[in-house]
């Protein structure tokens, strides 16, 4: 099928009229000061989109004609216009310009600006940088690259989901993840189920549809003030996503096609050296034997990743195209675990009616196809039983007899040593209870844009973003008895997630003086998000579980029971429209004001009154390198602040909830009290920064700080006195403050004809407060607590404050002992944050001639995470602490019982973990630091020289690549940046993830 | 081109209209009120998703009064061990299952059956208060009632206050049920009684006296006054089993079968084995099934009556050990066998007159009548044989308890109970009231919370202690032998009602801990 399309798709390329009086030029550009060759200069025909860049050596080749001005730019250097005559051959130097910064970046709303003039802070991360490394989730390979942006990736392996939070946390009800906009338009992003203490697993996120291939440029907006003009769904942020166009002259045909392998860390320090007595399914023996351990690391493989893409783009001056295909088929590090992806990509641009009328359109279709993802969690997770098998047993008995006969049932039964709600037989999960996760997308969109003017534009944009999701577990009879019924258990969802999108921009342009500029923008526009509507068996759409089949194993509506519900499902329906102006007034180039402002109407407010909403932003950028004269050694300086307001709408169906029907067919009374004046929750920023470069740009600093304030929170609160009848109500109230630095600082330390060194810092600390919680101010609001881990949020505390159990311990700091065992506080205390202090990004690009070395190094330092499976293999004996403690005759302890006062040195191994480990343990025990420092990206590239060899290919470059390649320093005993879940809950917990991962690889890239 | 550019704007511009944002914020597989008004389901729906609330699921009450009652018991060494069966509290979570599920929709119910003027459908909904709190206060005793959905600060009912108010809303909810006996409303949402308002007025009559049984050690007076009312009503007693209050599990699986045949998680309990083999009760095969795949091992020591149960707070290992032990009876894990739970049945009245009459109550009848109506009843109930020889059996006594996977006496327990079934007229007081509540004991399987409260009120059946004791300082300690008396203020009380649950502690009159006794549970003699 993707062959066919593709073989057709090169066939219309193909029939693609190419420019009849076309001639090649080509030449040299050098740097004027040195005369050294200056690559990655953009020379453009001008008027057009024809366009292309200097090689490594400076030089260019273009299809132009004769009469067409080619304009030669370069980031801090003059541009400088050259007109094609009869030679075929244009040589160029450029001069400095250490004033000039006048790179074009894409904005809210696809609009286009000078970066200089902008008032906020914005990254931009281009291409080379997100594929270099080939990570299937392209959003993974920003982390470190750009400053106050937290990653975290889903620990459920290649097409998993990624936690993205720009500058914090700034919703109590929300998971603060920013907007994304791809081509100015914004996507669907709707992240379905994620794992929690007790299992489940990660769906995956909208992202992995797009071909990290086809993107041009990523801009991280950080703030809430560009994204004012997207409404409140940019109140955490933007991310801009442009994808390649085609561009005007020669057909470009790219294939990029890389191998990686995936490899293990590291695992939990279990011990194989104590078995268990008798039937137990902790291993407390005390008796030294020499058991097998070969196959908890046998039960993981090595994972392989192949991912290939082509891209043709082409066109001439009325009509480029640009069409992609790209495919990922990777296996994960456990067996029958397997991914596949298919994207396409089909873009179009023309220009009509004498050019002033240009067309746009978009299409992107993505196929996706997850096997066997592995859970997190408790329950139906192979790990569980592969860490806590016990030691005397043997392991391969059950690996190769996952199954036995059962005559009594007449059919194959799971073969496993234990009945237990926790674990089940590694490889019966596997082979017995597969999963498909299954996801169709397609996302089409329009761009007219019609130039009224040489200075007025209106552009109408149109989009649809259209995805077909399917989920689907069969858990065959005799699996986990806890989750599963005698005759098997069928997880079945599918649902559709839509997103209609359409808005009109008009743009308009002039210099109202010699000294005065203006830009202004006025546009409306509408979205309406429909998503997770569709159907799920079982009472709550999450399956039969234990209610069971008619008859086993048939997975099929037919086979439900009558007392099995089909659901139909919805996450809800959003209409959001918006009417927004904004207007920049610029004087002389140096100092410019950014004022905007919108109204946004929500659906969610219906009935409230504060449906209709307005919020400002204003912000002044001073470009000082401008204004005043400055030491030779300052190239550039600004200045820059700006203040800026969002509303928040809250989400679906809160205002005035209705009564549900439960699986027995009664009607449940709603007991959440409507909430008819709820108000859309306020962000205030306010953002200074200063964007200074010295030494000829060599130099570059970029600093901002902002003091974020998020008041009427939508909280969620228990009517604890049942007031009215009701269990719950949402109240506005509460603050939030979010204060942080973002530093990049870049520079270019060498630079010569050979070698060029570039490097950059990206350092960003958030400072998190929760300053009001509400009218009660000793609300605590609950963030999820299991086991002994809660995070929750009080007043004077922080976002991801983490709460465990502790020791209980007298005035001496010694831990008392009541019978024995040691006392644990009565309740959770708090123990730390897990969120990391700050963090820093170190991202290195050598060129040495024809080689290229990437390198990435990050790091996280301060906070905390947990571990729940450290607490279960202590309190099942299976951990090598618990082995040490054995062979060392007890555990050294700083005791005392609380009753006679004897002062207590050693406790028995046993008594020990079993106390302070297992379920409900005491926590402090399992804390960590968070602080870790990895190598997160290496990439070493070599250009082969294709002039030499008489092949019809430009370029061609193999380099080696690696992601997460090994820890520089790691407190904690897994990876602290490896995500359970990637929403709100659940946040620094390990409990039977995945472990982390390394992959390594070889890519060729080659264009034709 | 023009024209479509136009177009378009005008659309964008048209579209900031939000006449259809109310629709859109609503979900679509919701039911509103005001769709429910077709039938009248807007008043009598509620009522099924109420009651299906009043027994708890496995960690609030199978792990909770099942286990403090003695009648079932888990194979699973949960947490280590340490648990709520070995008095160590993991699990609270009755509490919250009642107020969010029964007290809060009955207050919105009740309001909006008192709007439309269905004087029967509000004191149905007050009757079903009355059944879940008078439930709860078993666990924690103090528990907000008369003071539920009002604003402020949220004080809870003592339980002398309790109780009076109980008693007080019973005489509106009786007087009204007796004004309307041929009401046809409840018809259609009725599953217990199919609508019959005569027989939710006798449960009604039925549960004061259960109520006033419950304080007849603390406040005599009170007791014997409500008792007698009870006793005389015209609107009368459940008297038999087609009068029985049963909840319908609305086509659900009896919860018990799924925690015991699906999870593993609960057995037949060794109190049950202990009485039930002593005394040749038939309702055992009634009750359960004998031990898997008959593993005569298990049952070495009384191999004709293949039952093996697990001790209530045994020392456990491995969860596998004792799996093949005696579950449930299998109809239970058959919806269509199994298809309600009792709440309240004639042996239980039959036992409370028997009480009743020892304690002098008017109109209360001869003890030995009642005592033997309920037992009959009972064996009628179960479908179970035998029951002349059984009344008349003056011998047999319960057996001593053996684990047979536990080494040497591990688990095992002595019997205590050393009264026979049949009734002895000369006997004291005492010995009748053992014999009384024993009896009460067995007859209430499935539904067990008034057998944790008779056991700590009068004592009886003579249980085993727990054989694991790991109650420690965090939750209050329980002294070797004896037993736990109720179940602390939940978590989310104490965090969010602080003032309300420290006056609540001051009206418990102890710390909140799993030792203070309740009200009703004075430690003094059964008789004055």
């Amino acid at each position: 099928m993707a062959k066919k399309l593709l073989l057709f798709m090169m066939l219309i390329l193909g029939t693609y009229p190419l420019l009849a009086q076309s001639k090649t030029v080509s030449g040299t550009v050098t740097d004027a000061s040195d005369g050294s060759p200056l690559p990655g200069v953009n020379v453009l025909v001008q008027g057009t989109t024809n366009g292309t860049q200097t090689d490594f050596d400076g030089n260019y080749t273009i299809e132009t004609s004769a009469g067409d001005v080619l304009v030669f730019s370069y980031l801090g250097m003059q541009s400088q216009n050259a007109t094609v005559g009869s030679s075929n051959t244009i040589n160029i130097s450029l001069q400095e310009d250490a004033s000039q910064l006048d790179e074009v970046v894409v904005t809210a709303l696809g609009i286009k600006r000078k970066e200089k003039t902008l008032t906020y802070a914005q990254q931009t991360v281009r291409s080379e940088e997100l594929t270099k490394t080939r990570d299937p989730n392209f959003m993974n390979s920003i982390s470190g690259k750009a400053a106050g942006v937290e990653i975290k990736k889903s620990s459920s392996g290649a097409g998993g989901s990624t936690k993205i939070v720009l500058r914090g946390n700034k919703s109590l009800s929300g998971d603060s993840s920013p907007l994304f906009v791809i081509d100015g338009i914004p996507m669907a992003n709707n992240k379905a189920s994620q794992p929690g203490m007790w299992g489940g697993t990660d769906s995956g996120d909208g992202l992995s549809a797009i071909n990290p291939d086809d993107i041009e440029s990523i801009s991280i907006l950080r703030g809430s003030n560009a994204a004012v003009l997207y409404g409140s769904q940019g109140a955490n942020g933007v991310v801009v996503i442009t994808t390649k166009q085609g561009a005007a002259g020669k057909t470009v045909v790219t294939i990029n096609s890389g191998y990686t392998f995936e490899h293990i860390h590291e695992l939990p320090d279990l011990q194989f050296k104590y078995g268990a007595i008798g039937n137990a399914k902790e291993s407390w023996s005390t008796t030294p034997g020499d058991y097998a351990s070969e196959y908890v690391e046998g039960f993981f493989q090595t994972g392989q990743n192949f991912n290939n893409s082509v891209s043709i783009s082409g066109g001439n001056d009325k009509t480029t195209a640009y069409f992609s295909y790209g495919n990922i088929a990777a296996t994960g590090i456990t067996p029958k675990n397997d991914y596949s992806k298919n994207n396409f990509t089909f873009k179009q641009s023309t220009k009509m009616f004498n050019d002033k009328v240009t067309i746009t359109s978009n299409v992107l279709l993505s196929l996706e196809e997850t096997k066997n993802r592995l859970p997190a969690g408790y329950y139906l997770n192979p790990l569980t039983g592969l860490y806590m098998f016990p030691r005397q047993r043997n392991f391969y008995s059950y690996q190769n007899e996952y199954e036995t006969f059962d005559p009594i049932r007449n059919l194959n039964a799971q073969n496993w040593f234990v009945v237990d709600h926790h674990q089940s037989n590694p490889f019966w999960i596997l082979n017995k209870e597969p999963k498909t996760d299954n996801s169709k997308r397609v996302i089409g969109s329009l761009n007219i844009s019609y130039d009224i003017l040489d200075n007025l534009q209106l552009q109408v944009r149109g989009n649809y973003d259209y995805a077909v999701k399917e989920f689907e577990q069969q858990h065959a009879a005799t699996s986990n008895s806890t989750n599963v019924h005698p005759n098997g258990a069928w997880n079945y969802q599918k649902y559709d997630d839509q997103l209609a999108y359409t808005d009109a921009i008009l743009s308009y342009n002039t210099d109202i003086s010699d000294d005065f500029s203006l830009n202004a923008i006025i546009g409306a526009s509408y979205q309406k998000t429909t998503y997770g509507v569709g159907v799920g068996v079982g009472p709550d759409g999450n399956g039969t579980g234990t209610l069971g089949l008619l008859y086993p194993n048939e997975f099929f509506f037919q086979n439900l029971p009558t007392n099995v519900p089909v659901v139909s499902l919805t996450n809800g329906e959003i209409i959001k429209q918006g009417a927004f102006a904004n207007i920049q007034l610029g004087y002389k180039e140096m100092l410019f004001l950014d004022l905007s402002g919108r109204n946004d109407w929500a659906s969610t407010l219906a009935l409230t009154g504060n449906d209709s909403y307005f919020y400002p932003s204003v912000g002044v950028t001073a470009l000082l390198s401008e204004m005043f004269e400055m030491p030779e050694v300052i190239s550039f300086g600004k200045l820059r602040a700006s203040y800026t307001q969002v509303g928040n709408e809250v989400p679906f169906n809160r205002i005035n909830p209705q009564n549900t029907i439960n699986a027995s067919g009664g009607v449940v009374r709603n007991t959440v009290k409507p909430f008819l004046n709820a108000k859309p929750e306020i962000i205030t920023s306010l953002e200074f920064g200063a964007d200074w470069r010295f030494l000829d740009n060599r130099l570059g600093i970029d600093l901002t700080y902002y003091d974020i304030k998020s008041t009427d929170q939508f909280i969620e609160v228990p009517t604890v006195s049942g007031e009215g009848g009701y269990t719950t109500e949402f109240i506005n109230a509460g603050e939030i403050s979010n204060k942080g630095i973002e530093l990049t600082v870049s520079a270019t330390p060498i630079r010569t004809q050979d070698l060029q060194w570039v490097t950059a810092f990206n350092f960003s600390k958030n400072t998190n407060k929760i300053v009001d919680i509400g009218p009660d101010d000793e609300k605590e609001i609950n963030l999820g607590s299991s086991e002994g881990y809660q995070s929750k949020l009080v007043e004077g505390g922080a976002f991801n404050d983490l709460y465990v159990l502790k020791f209980l311990r007298d005035g001496q700091g010694r831990i008392l002992f009541d019978a024995g065992k040691p006392l644990r506080t009565p309740t959770t205390e708090l123990v730390g944050n897990l969120d990391p202090d700050w963090s820093l990004g170190w991202n290195n690009n050598i060129s040495y001639k024809r080689f290229n070395l990437g390198m990435l190094i990050s790091g996280k330092f301060g906070g905390n995470v947990f571990s729940q499976t450290e607490s279960m293999l202590d309190g099942a004996g299976v951990s090598q602490r618990t082995a040490d403690a054995r062979d060392a005759g007890g555990v050294s302890v700083n005791g005392v019982d609380q009753t006679s006062g004897a002062a207590i040195t050693t406790v028995a191994a046993e008594t020990w973990f079993r106390a302070i480990g297992d379920r409900n343990g005491v926590g402090e025990a399992y804390v960590y630091d968070r602080t870790n420092i990895r190598l997160s990206q290496l990439s070493l590239g070599y250009d082969i020289d294709m002039t030499t060899l008489n092949l019809p290919i430009t370029s061609a470059t193999i380099s080696f690549i690696g992601n997460n390649l090994f820890f520089i320093h790691k407190e904690a005993p897994f990876d602290p940046e490896l995500a359970m879940s990637t929403n709100q809950n659940a946040q620094g917990l390990d409990n039977f993830n995945l472990p982390s991962t390394g992959t390594y690889g070889l890519n060729l890239k080659l264009t034709f | 081109m023009k024209k479509f550019i136009y177009l378009l704007t005008a659309v964008v511009a048209l579209s900031a209209c939000t006449n259809d944002f109310e629709e859109t914020n609503t979900n679509p597989y919701q039911i509103t009120g005001e769709s429910l008004k077709q039938d009248f389901n807007h008043v009598g729906a509620f009522y099924p998703s109420m009651l299906g609330q009043i027994f708890g699921n496995q960690v609030d009450h199978n792990l909770t009064n099942v286990t403090f009652s003695q009648h079932l018991a888990t194979p699973t060494p949960f947490t280590g061990g340490v648990n709520n069966t070995t008095y160590y509290i993991r699990w609270n979570g009755y509490w919250g299952r009642e107020y969010n599920n029964v007290m809060a929709p009955a207050k919105q119910v009740i309001e909006i059956a008192e709007a439309d003027g269905y004087t029967v459908f509000v004191e149905w909904a007050n009757l079903i208060k009355i059944v879940s709190m008078s439930r709860v206060t078993l666990y924690q005793g103090p528990v907000i009632y008369t003071n539920f959905g009002t604003t402020g600060d949220v004080i809870y009912d003592s339980e002398e206050t309790l109780y009076n108010a109980f008693f007080t809303d019973l005489d509106r909810i009786i007087a009204e049920f007796s004004a309307n006996m041929d009401y046809v409303g409840l018809n259609n949402f009725d599953a217990s009684y199919g609508g019959d308002v005569s027989k939710w007025a006798k449960y009604a009559n039925s549960l004061r006296l259960q109520l006033a049984m419950r304080i007849s050690k603390v406040d005599p007076a009170l007791a014997k006054l409500q008792g007698e009312k009870a006793l005389a009503d015209p609107v009368g007693l459940i008297e038999t089993n087609s009068e029985n209050f049963d909840i319908s599990g609305y086509g659900n699986k009896f919860h018990p079968a799924q925690i015991c045949f699906e999870w593993g998680d609960t057995r037949m309990s060794a109190a049950m084995e202990s009485i039930l083999i002593g005394y040749k009760d038939n309702r055992i095969e009634k009750y359960f099934d004998p031990v898997a795949e008959v593993d005569m091992s298990l049952v070495a020591d009384h191999p004709d009556w293949p039952y093996k149960g697990i001790r209530n707070g045994a020392e456990l290992i491995a969860k596998d050990d004792r799996i093949p032990f005696s579950t449930l009876d299998i109809s239970f894990n058959d919806p269509a066998k199994v298809t309600k739970r009792k709440v309240m049945s004639a042996d239980e009245v039959y036992f409370l007159k028997a009480e009743a009459a020892l304690r002098n109550w008017a109109g209360a009848g001869d003890a030995q009548a009642n005592y033997e109506a309920g037992v009959r009843a009972s064996f009628e109930l179960w479908g179970a044989g035998g029951v002349d020889a059984y009344l008349a059996d003056d011998t047999s006594i319960p057996i001593d308890y053996d684990d047979p996977i536990a080494p040497g006496s591990v688990n095992d327990f002595t019997n205590q109970i050393t009264n026979t079934v049949a009734w002895d007229p000369a006997a004291d007081n005492e010995t009748k009231l053992e014999k009384i509540i024993t009896q009460k004991w067995i007859a209430c399987y499935t539904n067990e919370m008034e057998a944790w409260m008779d056991h700590r009120r009068t004592g009886y059946p003579k249980l085993p202690p727990v054989y694991q004791n790991s109650s420690n300082a965090d939750w209050g300690v329980i002294p070797d032998g004896d037993i736990l008396r109720r179940m602390p203020f939940v978590q989310a009380e104490r965090e969010g009602n602080a003032i309300g649950v420290a006056d609540a502690t001051v009206k418990l009159g102890g710390p909140d801990e799993i030792g203070t006794r309740l009200w009703w549970d004075t430690g003094g003699p059964n008789f004055q």
